[in-house]
């Protein structure tokens, strides 16, 4: 036996051994969606898909599953998940509105506008950024940004408006939503920055030929071309904001509520909880039966919003192939 | 409203431009003086989006560095934590380092033979070419699934009856599921994209006559992978390894849900070795979490002073991977691709 | 040399094998403990005593997750022992409750709030939501500003029983911001000056917290020893039927040994 694995390998034997073993990630992502959703299978079956929907209390409803131990009833796996669901939108949304302009501004700085040696400055610094521990985020929020706004930015009139409902720490959406854009921006950046520099510059001094000052020439048409490497960019970024758990988890006031925009500037210092920072929140909760699978069903939530991103992200850079930009 | 007047320009004064860059701008640019207000508002933001990131990027490291320096002494690196009433003996945190240290190893040992081996196939072999592609996605599938949800479908793995011996069972036969292989085998997915993709690229851009004058000699496919491709991308699979292992260090939910949340490291069993790997233990960043307001807040300072230290580790991987790029660009001219963020 | 390498691969695995067989069958039992926060860092304390007093007779592993959690894991086998703050109730059958020391429940304020005493009917007012402001209705110099009620979790055994002690049994208002542990109540309650909680005695006499008196008497040890004060409430450590093996030995340990009771009295009240 030893004999015949030291002997040197036909090709066709090492492509297969090689194949098989770089079908095992396959087998990976396959195991993870069915056990995931294996597991989360009791929420659908007890909710169907309304459980999506929200009308409920969530946190008495979840209070409800902590508390039954073996073999719930029925009614202990009512869930109306709503709340966790519009907060990931929240904060994802506006996160990703703000990354994207920062980004695409700070990209044309780097590669168009600075100078060379302002930009071998801005790229390390950007980095940087992308590989910042998301703990360091969390903690950096929670020890210095929460207690600004909590004591700084939110005053007593506003406290007092939403008494009856919620209280205002300021942890919250403000603040979730700060550091997400600073969390999710360098790695738009870092792809803007390599569509924009893939761009022939001939097409850019052809609009500085016509007439166009430098700025005007990028955004006509060096911008319009690299649309497809900004959705990239801007898919990218929603997949690492959707996952984003222990930083939100930190900051975000840790409320299952769902902020009400009419409330005005409160809009924004009000909790909110999300799908990643409420699995953090309930997860050793995962044994009890109706708890453990409300959270498979959040984690198969975000497992098929990655898929569907991934999908879109593939779909969006076959255009990109063309510049000879790497996807 | 003119934006680009040759006598201007021929006067000579172009006062604000930017300095040359590449191939056009060689002192011919408009000045923005002239430009329309909504351009000027636009230049200005733009510059304001790059300073305003670097100066954020600075203000986390500079007050980073200020509580590190503030609240970090060498003694805590290796002084095991104590659980005790209050903040101030409350020890070091020699374990959580360990701990980080542990499953990185585990996570590159796990992940770098899968890696490679995908990376080979897809770049030298690859066919039929429908299986290449669904290599390929599934590798982007776990680079784009969040850490969350990799942790909880470690989970659901190690929880399985058939996966006890990974971890311990408890009197009620329930399977406790975490542990340090555990979570070890959950942070290889994390390390396995950046590997792979470095890899795969470092081959693609082996040039042919390489692989043609080793057929030439009479080499097998799989000899000449082995002894002259895959030294040949060294530095790519550092690059690839660097960045897994900044991945590694830097993920918090993994830890948090299967690695058992205890102070110090406890093994489980008595075959030494084996133990550690049963057993529970916590790491960097789980450290920082707890002592953080958000876990039971003891101690900030605590908080503080591992944050730094983990910080630093980032720095260093980021300049390594840095060096190591430059290191290759000059000694062939190419890039690795995988140094980008 | 082939042989030489195969002999010495055998001897290899026969000797993982010789070391893993034994060893495994004369492993040190695990008793593995889960539930009240409010009661983690006493049995922490006994739990370490009791090690060091009885080297390699038994090994623990304690976690936490609050009492209601502790009392799930326990019925269900996945735990030896649950902590547990909070009376046996109908839903408990088939456990057996073991008291090991007595606490007290403290309302507790910010630092900077100079309020001394409350009422009964001024802390179940303020917790149920009715009193919404601090102000000098609430007898004396007291934080001004709208007043900021922090609770437990449904899983707590310390709010089960601050709310049968202390608040006349009815429950804190939904509005109330609700943290997952002990610790984390004293820290949010630590930064909010016009904060008002309820913790165990063991964490509300920490420090950094200011400790209300409840109708005039002051809530520490002393006065809970005496009987005192009112919202003295009983740790538990429960197991599923009799205690057996290694979780009987600790918990008789803990009934009867001077080291056990010397710990019980640092801190906390010792039963009877």
């Amino acid at each position: 036996m030893m004999e015949w694995l030291r002997r040197p390998w036909p090709d066709h034997r090492a492509e297969r051994t090689l194949g098989a073993v770089s079908l095992f990630v396959f087998v990976v992502v396959v195991a993870m969606a069915v056990f995931v959703a294996t597991k989360a299978w009791p929420i659908f079956q007890h909710n169907g898909l309304s459980w999506l929907s929200g009308g409920g209390d969530l946190e008495s409803e979840i209070n409800r599953m902590t508390v039954a131990t073996t073999k719930p009833a029925a009614a202990v796996y009512h869930l109306r998940a709503w709340p966790l669901i519009y907060g990931t939108l929240l904060s994802t949304a506006f996160a990703l509105v703000l990354g994207l302009t920062i980004a695409v501004l700070a990209s044309v700085f780097i590669v168009e506008l600075a100078p060379v040696r302002v930009s071998r400055v801005v790229i390390p610094m950007v980095r940087l950024l992308a590989s910042v521990p998301s703990v360091i985020y969390g903690l950096i929020g929670i020890l210095v940004l929460v207690p600004f706004v909590g004591q700084n930015l939110i005053t007593t009139h506003e406290r007092e408006s939403v008494q009856n409902v919620i209280q205002l720490t300021g942890a919250g959406l403000a603040v979730t939503v700060v550091i997400l854009t600073i969390m999710i921006t360098p790695i738009m950046i870092a792809l803007i920055c390599e569509a924009l520099a893939s761009v022939p510059p001939s097409w850019r001094e052809g609009a500085v030929a016509l007439g166009l000052n430098p700025l005007r020439a990028v955004r006509a048409v060096t911008l319009k071309a690299i649309r497809p490497a900004i959705v990239a960019a801007a898919v990218l970024a929603t997949a690492r904001a959707l996952g984003e758990a222990v930083m939100i988890q930190m900051v975000s006031g840790g409320k299952s509520f769902a902020p009400k925009p009419v409330d005005g500037v409160v809009f924004f210092f009000e909790p909110l909880r999300t799908l990643a920072s409420a699995i953090i929140d309930y997860h050793d909760g995962i044994g009890s039966p109706a708890l453990g699978a409300s959270v498979y069903a959040w984690a198969l939530l975000l497992l098929f919003s990655a898929f569907a991103l991934s999908v879109t992200g593939y779909l969006v850079k076959l255009p990109l192939r063309k510049y000879q930009t790497r996807g | 409203m003119s934006t680009y007047s040759p006598e201007a320009q021929q006067s000579g004064s172009v006062p604000g431009a930017p300095s040359g860059r590449g191939s056009s701008g060689r002192g011919r640019r408009s000045s923005p003086m002239s430009w329309r207000w909504g351009d000027r508002v636009a230049l200005a933001a733009a510059w304001g989006a790059g300073i305003g990131l670097c100066v954020i990027a600075a203000a986390i490291v500079l007050y980073m560095g200020y509580r590190g320096i503030q609240y970090l002494r060498p003694g805590l690196i290796f002084t095991h934590p104590r659980v005790s009433e209050s903040g101030a003996d409350s020890g070091g945190f020699l374990d959580p380092l360990i701990g980080t240290i542990v499953l990185t190893v585990i996570g590159i040992a796990l992940a770098l033979p899968l890696a490679l081996a995908s990376a080979v196939w897809v770049a030298e072999y690859g066919r039929p070419s429908w299986l290449a592609r669904v290599v390929e996605s599934s590798i982007e599938i776990v680079a784009g699934t969040p850490d969350i949800v990799i942790a909880i479908f470690g989970l659901a793995i190690f929880q399985l009856s058939l996966f006890a011996p990974f971890s311990f069972t408890s009197q009620g036969g329930g399977v406790y599921g975490n542990s340090f292989i555990a979570a070890g085998a959950m942070m290889s997915l994390l390390a396995l994209p950046p590997v792979y993709a470095a890899t795969r690229d470092g081959l693609q851009a082996v040039p042919g006559h390489m692989r043609e004058a080793a057929f030439a000699l009479g080499k097998t496919r799989i000899t000449t992978i082995r002894r002259v491709l895959l030294p040949s991308v060294r530095s790519n699979i550092a690059t690839g390894v660097t960045l897994g292992i900044s991945r590694i260090i830097g993920s918090t939910a993994i830890v948090l849900i299967l690695l058992g949340a205890t102070l110090r490291i406890e093994t489980q069993g008595s075959v030494p070795g084996i133990d550690l790997l049963r057993g529970t233990g916590s790491s960097l960043t789980t450290y920082i979490y707890d002592n953080s307001p958000a876990g039971e807040g003891g101690a900030p300072q605590k908080a503080y002073a591992a944050a730094f230290l983990l910080l630093v580790f980032v720095l260093l991987l980021n300049l390594l991977v840095d060096r190591i790029g430059r290191a290759q660009a000059s000694s062939t001219g190419m890039t690795p691709i995988g140094a980008v963020v | 040399m082939h042989r030489i390498r195969r002999l010495s691969v055998a001897l290899t695995v026969a000797g993982v094998l010789g070391v893993a067989a034994p060893a495994a069958a004369n492993a040190t039992p695990l008793v593995t403990i889960s539930g009240a926060t409010s009661s983690y860092p006493l049995v922490d304390l006994l739990a370490n005593k009791y090690v060091k007093l009885h080297p390699h007779k038994v090994r623990f592993k304690i976690t936490q997750g609050g009492t209601t959690v502790g009392l799930a894991n326990v019925k269900d086998g996945s735990d030896t022992i649950a902590d547990v703050a909070q009376e046996p109730n109908g839903s408990d059958a088939g456990l057996v409750f073991y008291p090991i020391a007595k606490y007290a429940i403290c309302v507790v304020t910010n630092k900077s709030n100079p309020v001394t005493n409350l009422t009964p009917a001024q802390v179940t007012s303020i917790f149920t939501g009715k009193t919404k402001t601090w102000s000098s209705a609430l007898g004396g110099a007291t934080a001004s500003g709208p007043i900021e009620v922090f609770t437990r979790t449904s899983v707590a055994g310390v709010l089960t029983s601050f709310k049968s002690l202390l608040l006349e049994g009815k429950s804190v208002e939904s509005a109330a911001t609700e943290e997952s542990t002990e610790g984390q109540l004293r820290q949010a309650v630590e930064s909010a000056p016009d904060g008002i909680g309820f913790l165990s005695n063991y964490q509300a006499n920490k420090g950094g917290l200011n400790a209300v008196e409840f109708n005039g008497v002051a809530c520490d040890q002393a006065t809970a020893a005496s009987g005192q004060y009112q919202g003295v409430a009983d740790f538990y450590e429960v197991t599923k039927g009799d205690a057996t093996g290694a979780a009987a030995s600790f918990i008789n340990w803990i009934d009867k040994s001077p080291a056990a009771k010397k710990i019980i009295a640092s801190q906390w009240i010792l039963i009877g």
